[in-house]
């Protein structure tokens, strides 16, 4: 029964992988949830700052703004992809290196000079295995990324837009759309785009006065949108392994259930052979 | 009374109501009442004191005020309760 033992062994190591991925499942999952909670809870944050630069926006502040600079010509551009460190997510870190990879090739055809910053082990090793120049990478930004993690990656960014020495920056990260869809996008943060104002707006007491409170607005505006990047593509990053790893646990238990067959199968055709066997044999002596 | 939210971009600290907000201003401290005019205000650093029934206290170091209809809404990058 030489077959059987080598289907008992397969049988075995499915089953150990099965549980090793129903673990990692689980983890994922619990992870999932908290990083969830985090993409909710910064909500409330980056609405309010959105309602308060609509309510002061005007078209003449552009001109004295560099945040809200819109370059004639974009000569300089950063782009500031987010992956994750970790893999075993599917096509997570795949998809969001895709979309940064068709962003530069828009910008290296428009003969946009660009600078390459990279967040995460696995969006590192991509561009340095294509031998592409990596500017600034970060490897230990946390999972529960706070907004001084994003100020690190930014600050130096918003002051070299601001003193003209970059003409866009960009970001590549995932949405967090629901736990099965987290597909990438490449967000432009600078220079600032004004959100639309709705209706009248009511006339507000400024202290100290609108270009004062503009000048402080603006770079909090553009950190929380690589905080609220970042923390979606953590939330984004754990659903895309969750799924990873449930769709390997089913088909570890697909595997599972052709092997059993295959193994019943062996055994009771064995079975069968034996006793046609003694059946041969009984009918051997009595003639 | 006022609705008050004081907002950090990790969570809603606060979310409730107050008869007063003091809050420190980039060049000292500003109360609100109910009634006041719509108002925006850059935060400096210090304490951020909500009174009435509603005793609490924050100590925020910038971000923005926004006073609208009675709803106060304090929206600062770091703000820690005590």
């Amino acid at each position: 029964m030489a077959k059987g033992r080598e289907l008992k062994g397969r049988i075995k190591s499915v089953e150990n992988t099965r549980k090793i991925t129903r673990t990692m499942e689980m983890v994922a999952a619990s992870k999932m949830k908290r990083a969830q909670d985090r993409v909710v809870a910064a909500r409330p944050y980056a609405s309010s700052l959105t309602d308060i630069i609509s309510n002061l926006y005007t078209p003449d502040l552009a001109e004295r703004f560099p945040l809200l600079r819109q370059p004639a010509e974009i000569k300089r551009a950063a782009v500031l992809v987010l992956t994750s460190n970790r893999g075993l997510a599917g096509a997570f870190n795949g998809n969001l290196i895709k979309e940064a990879r068709n962003l530069l090739a828009r910008l290296d055809g428009e003969k946009v000079d660009v600078e390459l910053h990279v967040v995460g082990k696995k969006g590192l090793g991509y561009f340095r295995y294509v031998g592409r120049t990596v500017a600034k990478s970060y490897i230990d930004v946390p999972d529960r990324a706070s907004i001084e993690n994003a100020g690190e990656l930014i600050d130096e960014l918003i002051d070299r837009f601001a003193n003209g020495e970059l003409d866009a920056v960009h970001v590549v990260y995932a949405t967090f759309k629901s736990a099965l869809s987290t597909p990438p996008v490449t967000q432009t943060i600078l220079p600032v785009t004004p959100p639309k104002v709705e209706g009248a707006r009511p006339d507000y007491i400024l202290l100290p006065s609108a270009d004062a409170i503009l000048t402080e607005l603006l770079p909090s505006y553009v950190r929380n949108s690589v905080y609220k990047a970042l923390v979606e593509t953590t939330a984004g990053f754990y659903s895309a392994q969750r799924n990873a790893m449930k769709s390997a646990t089913d088909n570890a238990g697909e595997m599972l259930n052709v092997l059993r067959r295959t193994f019943n199968r062996a055994r009771q055709a064995q079975i069968t052979q034996e006793i046609a066997e003694i059946v041969g044999g009984a009918a051997a002596l009595q003639g | 009374m006022l609705k008050v939210s004081v907002i950090s971009p990790e969570s809603v600290l606060f979310e409730g109501e107050a008869d007063s907000v003091v809050a420190p201003a980039y060049d000292g401290e500003v109360g609100i009442l109910t009634g006041h005019a719509p108002m925006m205000a850059v935060l400096g650093k210090g304490e951020l004191r909500l009174g009435g029934s509603t005793n609490r206290r924050f100590k925020v170091e910038g971000g923005f005020l926004q006073v609208l209809d009675n709803q106060v809404r304090v929206v600062t990058e770091r703000a820690v309760a005590g």
